[in-house]
């Protein structure tokens, strides 16, 4: 199906996107006006109320329904997801839907967290009962307005296939005929929800909204965007990292053919020209002097040492259950393990780049972003104008993974777009993007473990010390980085972990399932080494730790993932390694099959199951566990973001490798049938591929590795596919 | 002026003789199919079909590509009807998609070099970097679209590399 707004948003002006907005909208159009930038802020809504389904469905009198969906599309299926979830609740046909973005408004603020953004694992889980509402509602008054035109009882009418129908008779109205009355009606503040033995399209594969505009060049992203009068932005900052612009000279740039503007940021500079290449090519000869500043000594073995440092250190209590010192003194066997993992980047395929055009209205956003209200902020800061005067248009994201979330680049296109008195394109190059993003952390774990003599893990602490963590204060609970362990489901009857911030000064990033990619690979490291040590089948000494009510769906998923391995049964030359832990939300476990020669690894098979409640697109489930486990199994082979002298060395795929189609093992992946409430799907995938991957390497050398990548430990990849 | 042929269309190119072709593309011509990921030639989001062979056009100058017929992804069908693009609907292969552009033409081009590729085949020659992990489908969507066209119409494809288009 055609998303027609999104082919007419690259050329036109806000006014002709507001008229083609209204004329999609004829029809069920209920008061709330999408596009408030035109005429002024949305009224404050009330914290807790339904949200007006109109903001989120309108149907036209073509029987066209467009869905605005609050999550953006990364990939990850947002623009289906959420989708189906309305369509289920109103009965509208698969056929006639159309998909837009939402503009950055509170209303497509997710229920669950109060922000608007893709992130977290959140959109469906956060957006699940409120878009139902959504659905049931519009329904409902679409039931009522037939209902009232045949004079007969709202009980006998039903919804599907886009039509209403009175059962008895047999007779039908489409939707799109009865839409402009039903919007009349006043919006059923608590509509009846279908039960969910219902469901007919919840569960299934419909064909995703995206697929068919990704085959042909015609998805646009971001970085595609083109308008009248558009120059282009090419930029470079400060190597080092927090380091600032102290002056510069373009003399030798303004040569250029095509040279229009240099733009000086804090921490970079921009050259603006009339086309890309253009401007690359002037950038270059742009001479910059930079305060190379605090952290211009900084390289990564300093690092490694203030985290090796600070597991040491006493740290803030995130969990302690029991009485560690005492039980860890008194037990039989004790363990000792120190894990450590370096800085990621995202490397998501498409750079950074946004495009801006500024004028005296205001300002107009164009780029792929997970957060379309930080967005708008901060080109209204950048700008110094309300945040209002900024209307954010989201495209296609080419990768998200966490990093556009952030916001950096529309601070600068809209300095550019100022700067320059015409709308720029500011185009990111691949080594800005890898030495400029916001990095997951470097953190270290030391474990210690006491056992008794029955080979029960009694005792266990776990001091955390991370490189860096986001700006927001937790809210209350354990810190933010010992996420992934503290929340751990085993039962252990002495349980602490304590946590330290180093804070050493570099950009924290949320990086693909954020402590989820590192915690849980050290935490399931450690257990490992527990069962080995004390001679107990890694997977059956993880079984005795998941007895209680509280561990129940990890066990089954455990349970899963074992019997579909043929844990018992590996063959010949091949070794099992098995992870499992609940993340955002639902449960995920891993067994990774290998054999090794000569520090060579050869990963045959990964077996990935996960419980994440209601699923919703079941082949997107099985897409995103795949996908998800590649981006971890690409980190843990090879990825890893070190710094000299403050800059990060590494800058393209050349330096900072990825995994390769060729390197690909088997993936067999399963989804969990439940009808508990949505857990989340698109992060919980990346994490248990490097601690499964490291406990196999592990049953099959005798090795622990307690550090990645595997490339700096000595081990080598080949893939051979059973 | 540099004169080439994209898509079947002739184009007259004023931009300067260094320009790597994936920015004409992008930039003078409006074709945004083509994409940019890495500038080195290291990742295929750029890769375009060059008198018939697979090639990377960010470190293509337009200088070189003078009288030369290329084609774009926006060439291999007018409505996805070509047996690669099919085969990757069938099989969801895209997730963010941005990489699926130059997947799919090298996907194509494999096909034409060898009807039938062996799973070491896909191997060596699908080198496009894709970061959302879809190799596996991408994989089988290949295989499908060779039994496809073994079912179908092999003369297409030849046809096509004939005429440099794939």
């Amino acid at each position: 199906m055609q998303n027609i707004a999104r082919r007419e948003l690259p050329m036109v002006n806000r006014r002709d996107f507001v008229r083609a907005a209204v004329a999609i909208g004829g029809g069920l159009a209920l008061a709330v006006d999408l596009h408030a930038q035109e005429g002024g802020p949305l009224p404050p809504r009330p914290a807790g109320l339904p949200k007006p389904p109109s903001a989120f469905v309108q149907i036209g009198d073509d029987d066209m329904i467009t869905i605005v969906t609050p999550a953006v599309e990364m990939g990850q299926g947002g623009h289906t997801s959420m989708p189906m979830i309305i369509m289920e609740e109103l009965g509208g046909d698969w056929q006639r839907l159309r998909v837009q973005d939402a503009p950055a408004a509170a209303v497509y603020n997710n229920p669950m967290f109060g922000q608007q953004s893709t992130v977290g694992s959140f959109s469906v889980r956060g957006w699940y009962a409120e878009l139902r509402r959504i659905g049931a509602a519009a329904r409902e008054m679409l039931v009522q307005t037939a209902a009232m035109q045949w004079g007969v009882p709202v009980s006998e009418c039903s919804a599907a296939h886009s039509s209403i129908t009175h059962r008895p008779s047999g007779r039908s109205l489409s939707f799109g005929s009865l839409a402009a009355r039903a919007a009349q009606l006043p919006v059923p503040q608590q509509p009846a929800l279908k039960p969910t033995d219902n469901f007919s399209l919840i569960g299934t594969s419909p064909k995703r909204v995206d697929i068919e505009d990704k085959v042909d060049g015609s998805a646009r992203y971001g970085i595609d965007v083109r308008l009248p009068d558009m120059l282009y932005g090419a930029i470079k900052a400060c190597p080092t990292l927090r380091g600032k612009l102290r002056s510069f000279d373009d003399s030798a740039a303004k040569q250029v053919a095509g040279y229009h503007a240099t733009v000086a940021l804090s921490d970079a500079v921009i050259v603006v020209a009339h086309s890309y290449w253009q401007a690359r090519k002037a950038l270059d000869k742009v001479k910059v002097d930079y305060d190379l500043g605090a952290l211009a000594t900084l390289d990564s073995a300093q690092v490694s040492q203030l985290l090796r440092a600070g597991i040491a250190e006493p740290g803030a209590v995130a969990r302690h259950e029991g009485d560690v010192p005492t039980a860890l003194a008194g037990a039989t066997t004790m363990l000792e393990a120190v894990y450590e993992v370096p800085y990621l980047a995202h490397a998501c395929m498409e750079p950074m780049n946004c495009t801006a055009r500024v004028d005296e209205q205001g300002c107009e956003i164009w780029c792929g972003t997970q957060a379309p209200q930080a967005v708008q902020h901060a080109a209204a800061d950048a700008l110094g104008i309300a945040a209002d005067r900024v209307q954010v248009h989201t495209l296609y994201l080419g990768g998200g993974f966490g990093r556009r979330g952030e916001a950096d680049y529309a601070a600068q296109a809209a300095t550019a777009a100022k700067a320059a008195g015409r709308p720029v394109k500011l185009i990111w190059s691949r080594e800005e993007d890898i030495q400029h993003d916001f990095y997951r952390p470097a953190v270290a774990i030391r474990f210690r473990g006491g056992v008794d003599s029955s080979g029960q893990l009694v005792a266990l602490d776990c001091s955390v010390a991370t490189s860096s963590t986001p700006e927001f204060a937790a809210r209350g609970g354990p810190a933010f980085y010992t996420g992934g362990v503290a929340d751990t489901t085993y039962a252990i009857p002495n349980f602490r972990v304590t946590g330290v911030n180093k804070d050493i000064g570099v950009r924290f990033g949320f990086w693909r399932s954020v402590s989820d990619s590192h915690n849980p690979f050290m935490l399931e490291g450690f257990i490992d080494e527990v069962a080995h040590h004390t001679k107990q089948d890694p997977y059956r000494f993880r079984r005795s730790m998941l007895q209680s009510e509280n561990g129940r769906r990890q066990l089954a998923v455990l349970d899963l993932i074992a019997q579909k391995a043929g844990w018992d049964r590996p063959a010949p030359g091949h070794f099992f390694g098995i992870s499992a832990f609940q993340s955002f939300g639902s449960v995920i476990g891993t067994v990774a099959e290998v054999s090794v020669k000569d520090k060579v690894v050869t990963l045959h098979r990964v077996v990935t199951a996960i419980d994440c409640g209601t699923a919703i697109h079941l082949d997107n489930i099985r897409a995103q566990l795949e996908g998800g486990m590649v981006y971890g199994l690409s980190a843990a082979l090879r990825g890893e973001i070190t710094l000299e002298h403050g800059a990060v060395r590494q800058g393209n795929f050349n330096d900072y490798p990825v995994l390769m189609l060729a390197q690909m093992p088997r993936v067999d992946c399963f989804v969990v049938p439940s009808s508990a409430p949505p857990g989340g799907v698109g992060e919980p995938g990346t994490a248990p591929i490097a601690p499964a991957l490291c406990n196999a390497i592990f049953a099959a050398t005798g090795t622990r590795v307690r550090s990645l990548p595997l490339s700096q430990q000595g081990f080598s990849f080949a893939v051979k596919r059973i | 002026m540099v004169t080439l042929t994209i898509n079947g269309t002739e184009y007259s190119i004023d931009a300067d003789a260094d320009t790597p072709l994936l920015w004409v593309l992008r930039d003078e011509v409006g074709l945004t199919g083509t994409k940019f990921g890495c500038g080195m030639g290291l990742c295929g989001a750029c890769s375009v079909l060059l008198e018939g062979e697979i090639t990377r056009s960010c470190v293509l100058p337009l200088s070189s590509v003078a009288g030369k017929s290329i084609v774009t992804i926006e060439g291999l069908s007018k409505d996805k009807s070509h047996p690669v693009q099919r085969a990757w609907i069938e099989e969801s292969v895209p997730q963010c998609g941005y990489c699926q552009s130059g997947m799919i033409l090298a996907a194509v081009a494999l096909l034409h070099r060898t009807p039938h590729p062996t799973d070491a085949d896909v191997d060596a020659s699908m080198t496009n970097i894709c970061r959302c992990g879809t190799y596996n489908r991408v994989r089988k969507a290949i295989h499908r679209a060779a039994a496809a066209s073994a079912e179908g119409a092999p003369k297409d494809l030849e046809q096509r590399g004939r005429a440099g288009i794939g």
